[in-house]
């Protein structure tokens, strides 16, 4: 039976082809649309991610404070924020020896001004800029600390760069859905509408819903599926010979690839299931 | 089997049938027969539930009441033979997969299962050597032939026909008539509607006469012309009986 109905789905695409092939190609272009806002998504993700992982907070330390007292804070920055590293000056002076470069502009300062300093990277839930905010005000309470630095501006630019490509990627998968269903139910409505002498017959012996819309339905899965690797394959071409000579990016991880096709199936299966159930309903005595 | 119980259709201001009763039991054969428009069709519809009466009850096996659920509809279909005088054949389906969609249907039958069924209904009806054709590379009484192969391949109860030689020149009438009476013979309940009086007759069945929607006359089975009709073989041309 199975059988049957992929071969009933095979003969209606051929002999519709002008449809289904009109259906696919607007499967195609709406789903590479999506495809290019997701591979955008994916590679400001992973900048984001980047620059994100590179968030870390700097703590001054008073001059004048113990080694012990020094560890103590470690231990306890260790146990509240995230991991930290202690740079004393003489490290803080030769880190900054290598990023100037310039023996003669180093020579010109004539002892290390540079303070001792706790390096913190933060744990992932604190890489926010309310809670890095937040911390930073706890460590500035420490009678250790001389001043705490976390670039609170940039931190702040970040956290809303990726909240706008969360609501872009929100809007574009939200119009992309509702395409998707729309081109699905108008090719289905218009598929039962071809072959309504066919559906008439089928409901005059005795057909029940599900035997009739089986076929169509397996169509319409079939022709998203279609368009989906189309565009996908068109995708990767357009990042391999396009976007590449430009900047560097990364094609879609397999778990993105896995949930676009699932997910343009499932908005096929379900359109299909809408126009069926409308347009049987009306097809027949 | 069948019963219709004061059972009474209407289109707007035009009554089809006005509360009409009869009842049909297992196994026998009515001929419905009266002119255009006196509201055979309409019957034939109410007993498939493609209409539902605008008062009475109708009852087909265990099927009653005014308008079943779009499932129970499909459930009571699947009981019965429809054929059509149009054939209602699929144009783009050979001969063997317009009888073999008819036991798909029925969600019963494996595929290894449907092809031994379809070829025996094809057999009955004498069009196996046709099963690869298209219906429209047959002739009108090979259509109409297909037509009752799908309608007896789940051995239905109850075979119904509408006009089924509407659409045929007398020879292939003939030969379809006989086909029906030996589908009736072998046990099904045979319902024919038609216009033409001589069919009551040639079927040996009993005879309901329709008139403007009411039931004119019910006269009982007549002796049919063909004592041993054998099937396939086209039966000889009927005298007319002066008292059918």
């Amino acid at each position: 039976m199975h059988l049957y109905y992929l071969r009933e789905a095979w003969r209606s695409f051929r002999h519709h082809q002008g449809l289904a092939w009109t259906a696919m190609i607007s499967l195609t272009a709406t789903l590479l649309l999506c495809g290019i806002f997701l591979l955008l998504t994916h590679n400001a993700q992973s900048a984001v991610r980047f620059i994100g992982d590179r968030r870390e907070m700097v703590v001054y330390l008073r001059d004048e404070i113990a080694p012990e007292q020094r560890d103590a804070l470690i231990a306890r920055l260790n146990e509240l924020y995230g991991s930290t590293t202690f740079v004393s000056r003489e490290q803080a002076w030769e880190e900054f020896s290598q990023q100037i470069g310039d023996p003669q502009l180093l020579q010109a300062v004539d002892q290390n001004p540079l303070p001792a300093s706790l390096r913190v990277r933060l744990r992932p839930e604190l890489l926010n800029y309310p809670a890095m905010e937040q911390a930073a005000k706890q460590v500035s309470q420490f009678p250790e600390v001389e001043d705490v630095r976390y670039g609170g501006e940039w931190v702040r630019r970040l956290d809303e760069l990726q909240a706008t490509l969360a609501r872009g990627s929100l809007v574009v998968g939200i119009a992309v859905a509702l395409a998707i269903l729309l081109v699905i139910y108008n090719t289905i409505r218009l598929t039962v509408m071809a072959r309504r002498r066919e559906v008439e017959i089928m409901i005059r012996l005795g057909a029940s819903d599900r035997f009739i819309a089986t076929p169509f339905a397996l169509e319409a899965l079939g022709q998203t599926l279609v368009s989906a690797l189309a565009a996908l394959a068109l995708l990767f071409t357009l990042e391999q010979f396009a976007v590449q000579q430009v900047v560097h990016a990364t094609f879609l991880p397999p778990v993105w690839i896995a949930a676009f096709l699932g997910g343009a199936v499932l908005l096929a299966w379900a359109a299909a299931a809408l126009a069926l159930a409308r347009t049987l309903r009306s097809a027949g005595p | 089997m069948i019963t219709f119980e004061h059972v009474s259709r209407r289109y707007r201001e035009r009554l089809a049938l006005d509360a009409v009763s009869w009842h049909m039991d297992e196994g026998e054969c009515v001929v419905f027969a009266g002119p255009s428009g006196a509201g055979k069709t309409t019957l034939l519809r109410l007993i498939t539930h493609e209409l539902a009466p605008s008062s009475g009850t109708v009852t087909v096996g265990t099927f009653r009441g005014a308008r079943l659920p779009r499932a129970k509809r499909a459930l009571l279909r699947r009981t019965l033979g429809i054929i059509y005088e149009d054939f209602r054949l699929l144009n783009d389906r050979t001969v063997f997969e317009n009888v073999a969609l008819a036991v798909r249907i029925t969600g019963h039958f494996a595929d290894a299962e449907v092809v031994p069924r379809t070829l025996y209904a094809l057999e009955e009806v004498g069009l196996q050597q046709k099963q690869a054709a298209y219906p429209s590379e047959l002739s009108a009484g090979e259509k109409q032939r297909a037509a009752i192969a799908r309608a007896i391949v789940n051995r239905p109860a109850v075979v119904l026909a509408d006009e089924p030689t509407g659409a045929l020149e007398p020879a292939s009438a003939k030969e379809i008539l006989a086909l029906l009476r030996r589908i009736h013979e072998e046990g099904a309940a045979l319902l024919v509607v038609t216009t033409r009086p001589e069919v009551g007759a040639e079927l040996g069945g009993r005879v309901l006469r329709l008139q403007d929607g009411r039931i004119a006359a019910d006269e009982a089975p007549a002796r049919s012309p063909y004592a041993q009709p054998a099937f396939g073989v086209t039966p000889p041309a009927a005298t007319p009986d002066p008292g059918a």
